[in-house]
């Protein structure tokens, strides 16, 4: 799988991705790998390594909670739960892009003297 | 395919193994460790499930991990803090309970040598004299009490304790100055006027700092 977009545009938004994701149900880091590869149509792989750092962070910061899970079989996996807190820091991400969005938009394309 | 599994599960934990070689213990490390590991083994068997070989499975989830120095220097970073934190308060834990023990001596030495020298029938300006060791043990109790961890709460850091183990003894000193000059001078105004000096200075300092207080609690 090959990673059609750029890094650098995407690092700003690991955070809003992966609180989409767990919105959606509890998970723990390969099946959001997994998620996050499906979603992008396989366009994107976010690497392991953001994904944990991204998990750290975001606990740290309240957005989620990790547990254990209880597998008879094999090794435990650890599962991660949007808070509260997490679900209106996810909105306040889905409304900052959809300024950006727009800004960008005209930055990236607009001119001053186009009419 | 079960002797595959297991051989290539020993690989994955070699891997993480050597990855986080350098890095200090920690409650934190041993999670992520368990946690990268359980998802690697499942990447793998998935891929080979795909039918890929071992070496090729192998070397695409090491490559998907990308770069985990940054989770590493954390890890680093936690283990080192851990065991200096540990070596600190097993320290001031010591320093404290020393602390108390010398404390509540100096009161009882003073409260005992005070009364011994009362019934010596001595003038009451040497009796109240030894208060000077209730004074000063009060403050180095108050300083202990305070830099102490308990399971309730954190120790309180060690300046503001001194800052507060100063206002109490302030507040000691000025009773013990009250009467002094009480039983110097026989002056009871001369008494208050000493006392009020060091009193106002104290409870000024204690009020400041009762009022400043940051949340010591655990949660």
């Amino acid at each position: 799988m090959k990673t059609a977009i750029s890094t650098d545009l995407i690092r700003g938004h690991t955070d809003a991705i992966i609180l989409n994701l767990l919105r959606q149900g509890d998970s723990y880091g390969y099946d959001l790998y997994k998620k996050i590869a499906m979603l992008s149509d396989h366009q994107y792989e976010l690497k392991e390594a953001t994904l944990y750092t991204a998990f750290r962070r975001l606990e740290q910061e309240g957005y989620i909670v990790s547990y254990w899970g209880d597998e008879t079989q094999g090794s435990r996996r650890k599962y991660y739960r949007i808070t509260d807190e997490g679900k209106v820091h996810y909105q306040k991400r889905v409304q900052d892009w959809d300024v950006a969005k727009e800004i960008l938009e005209k930055l990236i394309k607009g001119g001053l003297c186009d009419e | 395919m079960s002797k595959k599994n297991r051989r290539m599960e020993k690989r994955v934990e070699e891997y993480i193994e050597k990855l986080f070689s350098h890095v200090g213990e920690s409650q934190q490390l041993f999670d992520l460790k368990e946690e990268l590991a359980t998802n690697m083994k499942e990447k793998i068997a998935d891929y080979l499930s795909q039918g890929m070989d071992e070496e090729q499975a192998f070397k695409e989830t090491i490559a998907s991990m990308g770069d985990l120095s940054g989770l590493v220097e954390d890890m680093r970073q936690l283990g080192q803090d851990q065991a200096k934190q540990a070596v600190y308060s097993t320290m001031t834990a010591r320093i404290s309970t020393a602390g108390i023990v010398a404390g509540v001596l100096l009161i009882l030495f003073g409260a005992f040598t005070a009364s011994m020298l009362y019934f010596m029938d001595l003038p009451a300006v040497e009796v109240t004299s030894n208060g000077i060791f209730i004074v000063a043990g009060g403050a180095l109790l108050t300083y202990s009490l305070l830099t102490r961890e308990t399971a309730k709460k954190y120790a309180m850091n060690k300046i503001r304790a001194a800052l507060f183990a100063l206002s109490v003894g302030l507040l000691l000193f000025s009773l013990f100055t009250g009467m002094i000059t009480r039983f110097a001078t026989g002056e009871t105004y001369a008494a208050i006027a000493s006392t009020m000096v060091f009193f106002l200075t104290g409870a000024g300092l204690f009020l400041y700092l009762t009022l400043t207080g940051t949340q010591r609690r655990k949660t």
